[in-house]
């Protein structure tokens, strides 16, 4: 009877606790709050942290509110907040499902603020019509801040030197694969596998249009075929078998022992790679081309901040945005997580030539020989198809159970599909 | 007057229970009952609309997914709810009596229960990776465990194996403490041997704990998917897939409410009939 | 398992020498130590994993921690704010634990004692309850409890996890109560106790194992609710330990120490509590009460 007592007692100093959790964000003495939410809460929090202090020092009368939100719930966080009726001012959103959202008509177009506002023509022109294309009404939603280009890291006691084509790297992952203790490569079988094998097949193929002119996808072009039958020849040959299954976690924590030599993902990992084997140890380089001899980039989502519609503090929303994007805040968040800067200012700031990985890409992305390939973000369903439509299969494809050609025509025929639907419900 | 007040006694007992459940449940779940019969996908806004029974019509004569899904989900419950009770049932046997250090012996084998599911998966899932696992040192380098669609069944059996016995093991250890020690006492007198007791004073009187338990915990292993929804995906090529994780990816993934609703209605009549069945012939709540 | 395992659970008050076999015999090694030994492998070996994540350098692949590092623990308290987590953890737990506890105890006791009308039905309501995945419900959910102004407050996750918790506590309570014979209330009851009396007095003792086993399976449910936390919740001074949890494991980082040493921060205080009140579930006073 005494543990009940003590859970009693427990239990009121809980209610004492509880009392002081509930309320929401309100004024005091004339502040306004407005809530952000962060859509990578966790690793990204103490950089808001940081720039949510240094704004609301230059800003006493506003407050900002930080919520962070693990990024692998966060589209289900704000469907759910959007149904509910519970937005916040601003949010973190992302290209990959930025239609979903403004399907939903939760957003507040940018582009009167931008017009008005001092970073108005500071913002990088691709990532501003990436942005666009997104959207039908060709509105900018979005207020870019970063984007992302994939890399192959490489450990470079292992690699000497990064191959400069893609027959190079088959040759370089099977030279470098001593099973079953080392292996050349790693493939990423498991959730998010489909974005890289179509920015492989692409890189390869060298093919700039996801949909020929008659609306056709050309995910099954031959070449992209080709390329996909080498790639996955080398599944259990120079990649480890576990490879089929690999999600982001799966995939980093193999490539982590050191037994790994390359490992196909983007700029936004390079902390994990840097804790895990140091600084001069770890390389990247840009997707090799293929027999065209150019480089072909798929464009990674763009990241950026949105403000919605129900916000009731729009102008507060909005400074915090312009303060986010300026050439200071920008160039500080891009430092910290190693990606591409949206404003054209920070861009030139001396830290991203100090960053060998960054230099690579941008370099890539601003040579006038690099094409850049748009994935048909704009399909609110390309999510849904590029994830649990096909991730299923490309894992069979790895094992042997169905053949690339088979493999890909199904993807296209989706695609096509998809495509042809979005026009007709959007006047053809 | 007595008799109307005892008479109302269980009513009032219930009723703060039925006051939550009507205010909290009755809505959702009649909203996915409604939702079952419409279209709504987020990702195909111009497709909404009123569907009656065409989701139904296609998941049961088009969807291949469904009926695989359902088949593994029957496979995955019943193994693991066997195995659980088993070593649930055997594990709190052997914490039931007395030797040194049962308390920590206790508090250890039950600490599983107390790990939340990120990290749950998260830990087996550095286990099962042949770089970062356990298997290096037991002389197999090289298997990829979940990824081998041989092995990842017994791979996934395991892991929720190490986090559902406990639960059996806490709920029957609870239970044999009201088995009142004369019982056996007066079968040691007539001369029964371990077994015997077991069959005859233990068993019965757990009967109907071990009934709820597996009935309580089936329906939970049918509904759970955060285990298999991180550590396979519900592969590898869909090998593991339950319907509800199933559902998970069609409703949350792909944002076809309508058709998820639907699948979830499935799971629900599926449930309650098994669940109907399942106490009619364990004869629960009867004579022991 | 073979049925060597199966053993008989001994009665405290055996009398000595009752079947005159020494009490160290090979047999009892073999049924007792040697399978609890091997479970306990099984069980703690995670464990092990998860603590040597957390104390070693992120890359590193050495069995043994060492060299230790307490990184990931200063990572998680101070960037990932787990105090505040935990708190919550705590707040919302208990309060959970206690409302489920005690709703339990009285529908149990229905359920159990009173053949009502109804009764079927009510235990019918009460599994369908459990026959729907949370997520298919988050939207109505979250639009009941913002129509009550609960949303953004732990008093939504107690309320949310309360319910949800409450079927099965309330079934598994019945079972316990079912094993409480009937007589024993009615020896007091004879004796000029009313029935509650009767209740608080003699069942309640009698049921503790119960208790303990139904609040700590209420408590757990509730420790490691992810998805309610995270979708009723808005605010960063109200999230719990798994919201937290999952910071750590993304699409662009992966920080498995950090998530070790959060497990670790998660887990440990659960594990020390339940090894306290694990010394309650024994065997009743019960005993003798009911003979002549």
């Amino acid at each position: 009877m005494k543990m009940r007592m003590a859970g009693a007692a427990l239990a009121a100093l809980a209610l004492a606790a509880a009392g002081c959790g509930s309320g929401s964000g309100s004024e005091e003495s004339g502040k306004t709050t407005i809530t952000f939410w962060d859509n990578n809460g966790g690793t990204r929090t103490p950089i808001y942290q940081e720039l949510i202090k240094r704004f609301e020092k230059a800003n006493p009368s506003i407050h900002v509110e930080y919520v962070g939100v693990p990024i692998a719930s966060v589209q289900q966080k704000y469907d759910t907040a959007i149904a509910g009726g519970d937005t916040p001012d601003v949010g973190g959103v992302t290209t990959s499902y930025l239609a979903n959202l403004v399907g939903q008509q939760a957003l507040e177009p940018a582009d009167d603020w931008l017009g008005k506002s001092a970073v108005n023509g500071k913002l990088a022109t691709p990532m501003l019509d990436s942005v666009r294309k997104t959207v039908p009404d060709g509105k900018l939603y979005v207020v870019p801040n970063t984007s992302n280009m994939d890399v192959i890291w490489y450990l470079k006691d292992k690699l000497k030197e990064p191959p400069k084509s893609w027959d190079e790297f088959f040759t370089d992952a099977d030279s470098l694969t001593k099973a079953p203790d080392e292996y050349g490569y790693t493939i990423r079988g498991g959730a998010g596998s489909i974005f890289q094998i179509l920015a492989e097949m692409y890189s390869y193929s060298g093919l700039t249009e996801f949909f020929d002119s008659t609306g056709k996808s050309t995910v099954n072009d031959p070449k992209n075929v080709e390329f996909l039958t080498r790639m996955a020849g080398l599944y259990k040959k120079d990649t480890p078998e576990a490879d089929v299954t690999n999600d982001f976690p799966k995939m980093v924590a193999q490539f982590g022992t050191g037994k790994i030599a390359m490992m196909h993902h983007n700029l936004g990992s390079y902390n994990d790679h840097v804790e895990a084997h140091g600084a001069d140890k770890i390389g990247a380089f840009a997707l090799p081309p293929g027999p065209t001899g150019k480089h072909t980039v798929v464009a990674n989502p763009v990241d950026g901040f949105a403000v919605f519609k129900s916000s009731e503090h729009k102008d507060a929303a909005w400074k915090f945005v312009e303060f986010l994007v300026s050439q200071e805040s920008n160039s500080f968040w891009n430092s910290k997580t190693g990606q591409i800067p949206a404003n054209t200012d920070a861009q030139n700031d001396s830290w991203v030539s100090g960053l060998p990985h960054l230099k690579t890409a941008v370099e890539t992305l601003n040579d006038p020989a690099t094409a850049v390939v748009s994935p048909p973000y704009y399909l609110p369903q390309f999510s849904s198809i590029t994830k649990a439509d096909t991730e299923p299969l490309f894992q069979k494809v790895l094992l042997g159970q169905m053949k690339p050609q088979e493999f890909l025509d199904t993807l296209a025929q989706k695609l096509t599909d998809a495509q042809a639907e979005w026009k007709k419900a959007h006047g053809g | 007057m007595a008799t109307m007040r005892r008479r109302a006694v269980p009513y009032l007992l219930i009723s703060p229970t039925v006051a939550l459940i009507a205010a909290f449940l009755v809505y959702p779940i009649g909203s996915v009952a409604y939702y079952s019969l419409q279209h709504r996908n987020l990702t195909r806004p111009w497709a909404d609309g009123f569907a009656g029974l065409d989701n139904f019509r296609q998941m049961l004569f088009e969807d291949e997914l469904f009926w695989q899904s359902l088949g593994f989900t029957a496979k995955w419950v019943i193994v693991e709810i066997a195995l659980q009770l088993l070593l649930g049932l055997a594990l709190a046997l052997i914490v039931n009596e007395s030797f040194i250090g049962r308390g920590l012996a206790r508090s250890l084998v039950f600490s599983p229960w107390a790990v939340s599911g990120v990290l749950t998966t998260g830990i087996w899932i550095l286990l099962y990776t042949p770089g970062t696992g356990v298997l290096r040192f037991l002389g197999r380098p090289e298997t990829a465990v979940l990824g081998n669609p041989g092995t990842v069944f017994s791979a996934v059996v395991i892991t929720e194996l190490w986090r559902g016995v406990p639960f059996f093991a806490i709920l029957l250890l609870a239970g044999l403490q009201g088995i009142p020690g004369e019982l056996y006492e007066a079968a040691a007198v007539d001369g029964a041997s371990r077994l015997r007791r077991f069959h005859h004073v233990t068993l019965p009187h757990l009967r109907d704990a071990i009934v709820l338990a597996t009935l309580l915990r089936s329906v939970w292993e049918f509904n759970n998917v955060d285990l298999l929804y991180t550590l396979t995906g519900g592969g590898p090529a869909q090998v593991t897939t339950t319907l509800p994780l199933y559902v998970a990816q069609r409703a949350v993934d792909s944002k076809d409410f309508g058709y998820g609703s639907a699948l979830t209605m499935a799971g629900f009549v599926i449930l309650l009939f098994c669940s109907l069945l399942y106490l009619r012939i364990s004869r629960f709540g009867g004579e022991r | 398992m073979s049925a060597d395992v199966i053993s008989r659970p001994r009665s405290p008050a055996l009398p000595a020498g009752t079947r005159g076999r020494p009490r160290r015999d090979r047999g009892r090694v073999l049924r007792l130590y040697l399978p609890l030994g091997l479970y306990l492998v099984f069980t703690l070996v995670p464990f092990y994993w998860m603590l040597v994540f957390a104390l070693r350098p992120a890359g590193s692949t050495t069995p043994v921690p060492w060299p230790i590092t307490f990184d990931h623990f200063a990572t998680v308290w101070n960037d990932l704010g787990y105090a505040v987590f935990f708190r919550n953890s705590v707040v919302v737990g208990l309060w959970s634990l206690f409302v489920t506890t005690v709703l339990a105890v009285m529908g149990g006791y229905a359920l159990s004692r009173y053949r009502f009308r109804g009764r079927t039905l009510f235990m019918v309501v009460l599994l369908c309850t459990q026959f729907i995945p949370g997520a298919m419900m988050l939207i109505p959910l979250f639009t009941i409890f913002k129509t009550l102004h609960l949303i953004n407050s732990l008093g939504s996750l107690i309320v949310a996890d309360t319910v949800f918790n409450l079927p099965l506590s309330i079934i598994l309570m019945s079972g316990f109560v079912t094993a409480v014979p009937f007589s024993v209330e009615e020896a007091a009851m004879v004796d000029g106790c009313t029935r509650l009396r009767a209740f608080l007095a003699v069942v309640l003792p009698q049921l503790r194992p119960g208790l303990i086993a139904v609040g700590s399976f209420a408590f757990i449910h509730t420790w490691n609710n992810f998805l309610f936390a995270l979708m009723f919740v808005s605010r960063q001074d109200s999230f719990t330990i798994p919201v937290g949890l999952s910071y750590t494991i993304g699409e662009y980082s992966a920080d498995f120490g950090a998530l070790a040493a959060g497990g670790v921060v998660a887990a440990l205080p659960v594990v020390c509590v339940f090894a306290v009140v694990q010394r309650y579930l024994v065997h009743g006073i019960s005993a003798g009460a009911v003979k002549g």
